[in-house]
């Protein structure tokens, strides 16, 4: 399948912002079964944008400095992807849970996707007694990984309610968690903290979502959104596996990666600082459109 | 040292209390063991204590203490805005070199341990790779920081200051406790405890032939300018601000360093280089010592939420503009998980064994010494392998052996679910040293930090001295504890003579006078510290009015009704006693005078009374505390206790202490300040708030209706009734009063006056323009100027005050749009988009 993104973001300033500093995490990664055929980046009115380079975690990062007072800012990124993936299936000679668990903390290796970098607590996902014990009860040690991670994907997606209005950027899993509401940025952080909790490398994935419209209906442009999920290594064999809480399936070939990270914090699609006299309104479009 | 000099009856007292003192202290007792050697440095540091306080050891403390006051020494716990002393212990610890060279030579290894370690960590990972360190015991550490892989540091180096705490065992041995790699503190208050110490005991200490502090900061210094790539770099000890805990400190060892002292909003990365904002425009900065913790360095390369970091600083650092120290990212190698393995990493990184052993540390991440630390559980502390550990309370280490049968179990349990976040520590025993308790010497148990400093050649250089900290009682396992209650000077003896002060040194010095960069907050801060004391006094001056015209020797009223009416509204309308009225209108018609004044002069609650006006006043110094001596500080910070008796006599004794201090902190700025950019916005402050205030008066009691009495209020509230008489003794007249209040130029405390030294200041400070042309500022204090030059009695009627008035506080805002940080603030500094 071929995805042609467009993600648009615009700032409305009441009175002119002065002065902009800002990471854009905008360019997708390549991935197993994704690869980036062409991306560009604009930003109106034009300012100097350095060129993307390796970011802390899995990502790109492009850094934009507005020097000129503005009042309205919109920063577009194009993507076209190439994507070619099956949801990951259980299969009988997965290792167990403790047995992941055992590995992660024995790898002889720093690198970006070393599990060791995802089996603690990070800025925004504090491991928490209530989660630990709720995510317990589907991770025994003796368990087999990938149907172990499926079952709780599938419990926070029939326990939590979709709720837009339930949290904000910065809620905590223990709150969101505590309200059993929220959105993808939610729910995956719950399932993080819950797996993490039990000693697994489990990490934060944004990207986008394809939404296939209901049969007879045009889709709607721009009507997409940003999502958000779950990667668990699986042991050095099955290697990391993608989990979406929010829908309770497998990543599959409607799911686009941009970045990996330990949590929203490392990964923000946008985040940085902003120098003005009002607050500022953001609207995001995002669009998926499959190609062929 | 020389016997004959020293009185014969102050080794009875030494004896005695070290008589006492043997019968309590425990075996391994440093004093004991220094005794039991036939050392002699003991012996007289405690004959230096007892020649100064004639044998009375609790005098000893006291004096001390006064001297640590004194000084500004203060401490901040966490949580308390309030600085408490941090208390000295009258006896310093004292060190021989035979002690000494083990210290000095293990911490400076330990020292290039670390530096080799994150020089791999944040470059090739051979160590990981190799098997000898688990990538886990790395990752765990909330101080790994990602971004920092494979980014060369300016200078060379990550490392320039590091700290080790060290215990000493009943053994006598030494032996790290941990290691401080991120921004140590302490330093300073080594520094400030030497100096108090030094005060109380002088001679007495040079002949103990202690070796001196200065050294070691030089050496520092000289080590990140050698990083730097300018050959005359500008350092910059980068802040949290006034509410961080050791705030007191860095204040202290900017200046004692002469470094800047700023905030992440002095600072600004424009093309990968770091400027500091000052009143000259932007200049260069080459290397900032970093007193922050790195999440909150930098809010594009670390937590996005940081409000007092430097938006592009590793930006600036990766392009190897800016040293930065220590890099961000050090403080991984203080974690405990990772402690474990160094004496490991020190023979393969330096062919060594460590020269300091480390306690003994088994992390938990690993089956084997997970067993282990579970087998040995009662004799082994249980502690966080980084930060966050389930199970253990608040995450602080607990001893195994005090947990009850349920918490055991339960805190097994939790080392199972997650052995990585685990450690097992040997139980550390520490020795004792004395102390002064209730006027006795009295055993302690002690931890000492040790500092060290990359110097100008890139060598370690340790700091000889430090910090000692005392437990509160008795009980010698480190963990019970903890901070310490009390702190002691470190002096370390040494065996050859020690360098004498180097009064009349030859060093090569480049002489200047160029009073230096002065930071926009800072030129913000002196001119609202001159603002805030001048109207505090301005307002002390209303409230004596109203003191002196309600209180008469007949007991009648000194003045008409009127004209103290006028004085109640002045106290009203200038906000010194304005919630006082408004409480009072809903119960009677009458204006209580004598009320309003108590409330002008003493009432905390009220925005701009006396006491308020000070309070704010201190604020604003503590954020510039570096640039002010300690005479003004102790002025500002000692507050006076709130005022429980409302009568005459009472409020005309506090208006007097009030009266005092402000005189002295007016005469302070007058003669004792340089005459830096700094003074002229202190001044600017006092003269622009004198100026404006000076019309306001004016207005209320010289209009075109003043009662005699009312010019008489106005003479005295402006100082000026002695000026007045001799010069006109006929008697009170409108014209006069306005002549000598508003325009005579000579008289230092006439509008004219002030305006005459405002457009001085203006003139005299620095211009950002290049075409010869004033900048606005300038342009509207010298409009103002030609105003008054060309005005008389006649014409200086309310509506003109009034006028003035109004274009004083405009050339107010002005000066701040052109020299201070305004509209600098970030308004938003958050990841802004969440994921749906």
């Amino acid at each position: 399948m071929i995805y042609e993104v467009t993600h648009s973001t615009t700032f409305d300033y009441d009175a002119p912002m002065r002065y902009a500093r800002c990471n854009l995490r905008l360019e997708p990664i390549d991935w197993p079964g994704q690869s980036l055929l062409s991306f560009s980046l604009h930003v109106a009115p034009e300012g100097p944008i350095s060129p993307s380079h390796v970011a802390a975690y899995a990502g790109h990062i492009a850094r934009m400095v507005v020097e000129q007072p503005v009042t309205e800012l919109v920063i577009t990124a194009r993507a076209r992807l190439s994507v070619n993936r099956v949801a990951a299936l259980p299969a009988p000679d997965d290792p167990s849970v403790a047995g992941v668990a055992r590995a992660a903390v024995a790898v002889a290796d720093l690198g970006v996707m070393s599990p060791a970098n995802y089996i603690y607590p990070s800025p925004m996902i504090a491991l928490t007694p209530d989660i630990a014990a709720w995510c317990a009860d589907s991770l025994s040690p003796g368990r087999g990984i990938v149907e172990a991670a499926y079952e709780l994907t599938s419990r926070i997606k029939a326990a939590f309610r979709y709720d837009g209005a339930a949290t904000e950027t910065d809620t905590t899993p223990a709150e969101a968690f505590d309200r059993r509401a929220g959105v993808c940025q939610d729910f995956a952080q719950v399932m993080i903290a819950g797996l993490r909790a039990a000693g697994l490398p489990a990490a934060y994935v944004s990207g986008y979502l394809r939404t296939i419209p209901p049969a007879g209906k045009p889709r709607l442009i721009g009507a997409d959104a940003t999502h958000a999920w779950v990667m668990l290594w699986c042991g050095p064999a099955r290697g990391w596996l993608g989990f979406d809480p929010t829908n309770g399936v497998g990543m599959n070939a409607d799911h686009i990666l941009t970045a990996i990270g330990r949590d929203y914090a490392d990964i923000a699609p946008i985040d940085g600082i902003f120098v003005g006299q009002s607050g500022q309104s953001i609207k995001v479009s995002v669009d998926v459109a499959p190609i062929e | 040292m020389d016997n004959a000099a020293v009185q014969p009856a102050l080794f009875d007292w030494v004896e005695d209390w070290v008589s006492s003192y043997a019968s309590t202290a425990g075996s391994g007792d440093i004093l004991r063991d220094s005794f039991a050697r036939g050392e002699t440095m003991w012996d007289a540091m405690l004959a230096g204590v007892a020649a100064f306080t004639n044998g009375d050891l609790a005098n000893a403390a006291e004096r001390v203490h006064r001297q640590a006051r004194e000084l500004g020494t203060a401490y901040r716990l966490p949580g308390e805005s309030e600085e408490r002393p941090w208390p000295l212990s009258p006896l310093p610890l004292v060190l021989g070199e035979r002690d000494w060279r083990v210290i000095e030579a293990g911490v400076a290894q330990r020292a290039e341990l670390h530096e080799r370690l994150l020089d791999d960590l944040y470059g090739p990972q051979a160590l990981v790779k190799e098997g000898l360190l688990p990538a886990a015991a790395v990752t765990g550490s909330p101080h790994f920081q990602r971004g920092m892989i494979d980014i060369d540091p300016p200078g060379g180096h990550r490392l320039y200051i590091y700290a080790a705490d060290l215990g000493r065992g009943p053994d006598g041995e030494w032996r790290v406790l941990g290691d401080h790699l991120r921004a140590p503190t302490g330093a300073g208050y080594a520094l400030e405890n030497r100096l108090a110490l030094s005060r109380v005991m002088g001679e007495h200490l040079n002949r103990l032939n202690v070796q001196r502090l200065a050294p070691f900061f030089e050496a520092f210094r000289q080590g990140m300018v050698a990083g730097c790539r300018r050959s005359e770099p500008r350092i910059a000890l980068l802040t949290p601000g006034r509410f961080n805990q050791s705030y007191p400190e860095q204040a202290h060892l900017a200046r004692y360093m002469g470094m800047l002292l700023v905030e992440g909003s002095d600072l600004a990365v424009h093309d990968d280089r770091l400027f500091v904002r000052t009143i000259d425009g932007l200049k260069r900065v080459d290397a900032v010592w970093r007193r922050m913790d790195s999440r909150w360095v930098d809010p594009l390369a670390f937590d996005s939420h940081s409000q007092i970091g430097v938006p592009g600083l590793m930006d600036a650092m990766a392009a190897g503009n800016a040293v930065v120290a220590n890099m961000p990212g050090c403080g991984v190698g203080e974690a405990r998980g990772l402690a474990a393995f160094l004496p490991r990493l020190s023979r393969r990184l330096l062919n060594v064994e460590l020269l300091l052993p480390n306690t003994a540390t088994w992390w938990c991440g690993q089956p084997r010494e997970a067993a282990e630390v579970e087998a040995m559980f009662d004799r082994l502390l249980i502690a966080p392998a980084f930060e966050t550990a389930a199970g253990l309370k608040d995450n602080r280490p607990v001893i195994g052996a005090t947990l009850d049968a349920d918490a055991r179990a339960a805190l097994i349990a939790a080392m199972r679910a997650r052995p990585m976040d685990y450690v097992g520590q040997e139980v550390v025993r520490l020795s004792t040293m004395p102390s002064v308790i209730d006027g006795v010497m009295a055993p302690r148990p002690f931890t000492l930090r040790v500092f060290a400093a990359r110097n100008g050649r890139g060598q370690w250089q340790v700091m000889p001295g430090g910090f000692a900290r005392l437990g509160e009682d008795a009980d010698v396992r480190a963990t019970v504890m903890g901070e310490g209650v009390s702190s002691a000077d470190v002096t370390v003896v040494a065996g050859a003579l020690t360098e004498p002060h180097p009064a009349g040194s030859r060093l090569p010095i480049h002489i200047r006078r160029n009073p230096g960069t002065l930071q926009s907050r800072a030129a913000d801060n002196l001119f609202w510290l001159g603002r805030y004391l001048e109207r505090g006094e301005a307002h002390l001056r209303l409230v004596r009015a109203a003191l002196g015209g309600t209180i008469d020797a007949d007991g009648g009223m000194a003045l008409a009704p009127a004209t103290i009416d006028r004085i109640a509204e002045q106290l009203v309308a200038s906000g010194a006693a304005a919630k006082t009225a408004r409480a009072a209108e809903r119960g009677s018609a009458q204006r209580d005078v004598a009320a309003l004044a108590f409330a002008a002069l003493d009432n905390g609650e009220e925005s701009a009374s006396v006491r308020a006006l000070l309070a704010t006043a201190r604020g604003i110094a503590e954020g510039t505390r570096e640039r002010l001596s300690a005479d003004v500080w102790r002025l500002l910070d000692t507050s006076l206790p709130p005022l429980t008796q409302a009568d005459a006599a009472t409020m005309l004794n506090r208006a007097t202490a009030f009266q005092e201090r402000f005189s002295a902190l007016a005469g302070l700025a007058a003669e004792n300040m340089a005459r830096t950019s700094g003074w002229r916005f202190h001044d600017l402050g006092r003269r622009l708030e004198r100026a404006a205030e000076t019309c306001r008066l004016a207005r209320a009691f010289a209009g075109d209706e003043a009662s005699v009495d009312d010019l008489a209020t106005l003479l005295d509230i402006c100082d000026s009734q002695i000026s007045y008489r001799a010069r006109y003794p006929e008697g009170i007249a409108l014209d006069a009063v306005r002549d000598l209040i508003l325009l005579d130029p000579w008289n230092p405390r006439s509008l004219a006056y002030q305006v005459d030294r405002i457009v001085g200041h203006l003139r005299a400070l620095p211009s950002l323009r290049d075409d010869g042309m004033p900048e606005e500022q300038v342009a509207m204090a010298t409009h103002v100027a030609a105003t008054m030059a060309v005005a008389n009695a006649a014409s200086t009627d309310s509506e003109a005050m009034l006028g003035l008035e109004n274009r004083l506080y405009a050339l107010s805002d002005a000066i701040g749009a052109r020299y201070f940080l305004q509209g600098s603030q970030i308004v938003r500094s958050t990841a802004t988009i969440r994921l749906a």
